[in-house]
């Protein structure tokens, strides 16, 4: 790898800094607190699609594992038990092995926030808002440039263009994923939460399924034949209920097959992902073994399990939801650029 | 040649549900649920046609074993065209459908690397840059002084291009044969 310098990327790296600091504003205006984390911790929360950085805190002879956080997840929910409420993260998280490509980098910028009270749809209504917010800075610049010096008051900005479409950020485009295998890749509902059926009929659709699991294929048929559909209508689309194999750290629908989180979309880019918390102790740690062994299994880092985050959760994690957006991916947007590279000056390039 | 799609690389020719496909694009995507993958566009080199796929990025693919030979371009038809390996005196021919719009900038004599496998011709890599007359332009209207201002001009083999309205006909110029871009005044 080598570094390139990209000063020509400057007026989309000012867009960028733009946004961020919209964000900022409406999450600080809103009463959230912005918390400053380490981004080297010893011990991390197992995810089993996510490998880790690995390093040696070094002092005489004393030598110490540290490992770079993926995300601000474990250091936040543990704040939240202690009570300080709404709170944000606003920094870099890494993750090894996402090589550099269109919308991935092994080290990105992630905003996360958490917020008391409300499920994953509070959060929703949460985002759309920060949204408009953004939209009206960022976008009202943009005017008050065009215009030459003309300032335009009160009207709201609440459109913008992406590569030559509008987005309108007025409401969002709402589809359950049960919703959208149906509409767009003519899956039935049975077919999606029976493992085995589903199976059956990714491989009539001419996939792969020998030696792959029912998360592989799922993501596969996921990817080329939902997402370019998600947020292609003119708002921005919030897909919501994944099946509960992709459940992670979120709560479960009282249907048993169905979390609560969901992801939004615009152009058939994920900016963000949420989903309303687990605060059952038990059922977290149970999915920490799965997910770990699931590590193990596929030769990832070995790393110390975070378990003060289960005894974080059995003090009292009060009822709550996240959401974890791209900073770059959301810059992108409103700088009409279609790779995170485009945005930065200083790019690390193979 | 089996190897992990999260290597597939631009230009690689592939198997695919039994037919060859080029690789145009291959990025990586992690959609944060279930696996990674490789995002790729592939063109089917039979008839043409683009479609995008995402493998497993585990999943094994089959990547073709091709030679690249330099030949050189002898004409075209309708459907297909010609090209000779200078060494072997063979000639081989490739649809126009599978080259796409860039062969309407080629010259009799133009050199270029055609890709093999097995001794049959896949597919081809057009020249960074070709030269070719222009045949047909207007002259640049008078006061028209827009900076950028460009024009439609014919070439010697028929194609169109956009270029800076100074360039007049009978000058011979640079064009970049996959964008159709003008680089320059040779």
């Amino acid at each position: 790898m080598k570094i390139k310098t990209s000063y020509n990327n400057i007026i989309n790296y000012k867009k960028y800094l733009k946004v961020t600091e919209a964000v900022t504003n409406y999450l600080n205006q809103s009463g959230y607190l912005r918390i400053e984390l380490p981004v080297l911790s010893p011990s991390l929360i197992p995810e089993s699609y996510l490998e880790v950085f690995k390093t040696e805190f070094k002092y005489l002879d004393k030598k110490e594992n540290l490992y770079l956080t993926p995300s601000p997840e474990l250091f936040l929910k543990r704040l939240l038990a202690y009570g300080v409420g709404d709170c944000y993260y606003l920094g870099k998280s890494f993750r090894n092995s996402d090589p550099l490509a269109t919308l991935h980098s092994y080290e990105f910028t992630m905003l996360e926030f958490y917020k008391l009270g409300v499920d994953y749809m509070g959060i929703a209504d949460e985002v759309l808002k920060m949204l408009q917010y953004v939209s009206n800075q960022v976008e009202s610049q943009k005017s008050l440039t065009a215009q030459a010096g003309k300032f335009k008051s009160e009207s709201q900005n609440l459109k913008i263009t992406y590569q030559d479409k509008t987005i309108s950020f007025e409401k969002w485009e709402k589809i359950t994923v049960a919703e959208a295998f149906k509409k767009y890749a003519d899956i039935s509902e049975k077919e999606l939460f029976d493992q085995q059926m589903f199976l059956t009929k990714a491989q009539k659709k001419g996939y792969r399924i020998d030696g792959f699991s029912y998360g592989d294929v799922w993501s596969q048929i996921y990817t080329i034949e939902i997402e370019p559909h998600l947020g292609n209508k003119g708002y921005a689309t919030l897909i919501y209920d994944y099946p509960k194999e992709f459940a992670a750290l979120a709560k479960l629908n009282k249907d048993g097959k169905t979390a609560q989180r969901f992801e939004f979309y615009i152009r058939g880019v994920e900016l963000g992902d949420c989903y309303t918390e687990l605060t059952d102790w038990k059922e977290q740690e149970k999915r920490f073994k799965e997910e770990d062994r699931l590590r193990n299994k596929s030769r990832k880092t070995a790393h110390p399990i975070d378990n003060e985050y289960i005894e974080a959760l059995k003090y009292g994690l009060g009822h709550c939801s996240g959401i974890a957006i791209g900073m770059e991916r959301l810059g992108m947007i409103f700088a009409d650029v279609v790779s995170i590279d485009r945005l930065k000056l200083i790019n690390i390039i193979n | 040649m089996k190897t992990n799609a999260g290597n597939l690389k631009k230009g690689e020719f592939v198997n695919h549900l039994g037919e060859v496909w080029q690789v145009q694009k291959a990025d990586f995507y992690s959609p944060g649920k279930g696996s990674a993958l490789m995002k790729a566009k592939i063109k089917n080199l039979i008839s043409g046609k683009n479609i995008d796929y995402a493998y497993k990025s585990n999943e094994q693919v089959d990547v073709l074993d091709v030679q690249s030979v330099e030949m050189q371009y002898l004409y075209k038809d309708n459907e297909n065209l010609y090209l000779m390996d200078e060494r072997s005196y063979n000639q081989f021919s490739l649809p126009i459908a599978i080259v796409g719009d860039v062969c309407k900038f080629f010259k009799e004599g133009d050199r270029m690397y055609v890709y093999l496998h097995d001794d049959k011709p896949l597919s081809l890599r057009p020249p960074m840059s070709v030269k070719l007359k222009i045949v047909e332009a207007e002259d640049a209207a008078k006061g028209d002084t827009v900076s950028g201002a460009k024009k439609p001009v014919k070439l010697e083999t028929g194609a169109m291009v956009m270029v800076p309205i100074f360039v007049k006909v009978g000058e011979t110029i640079s064009i970049n044969p996959e964008t159709g871009e003008y680089t320059g005044r040779v």
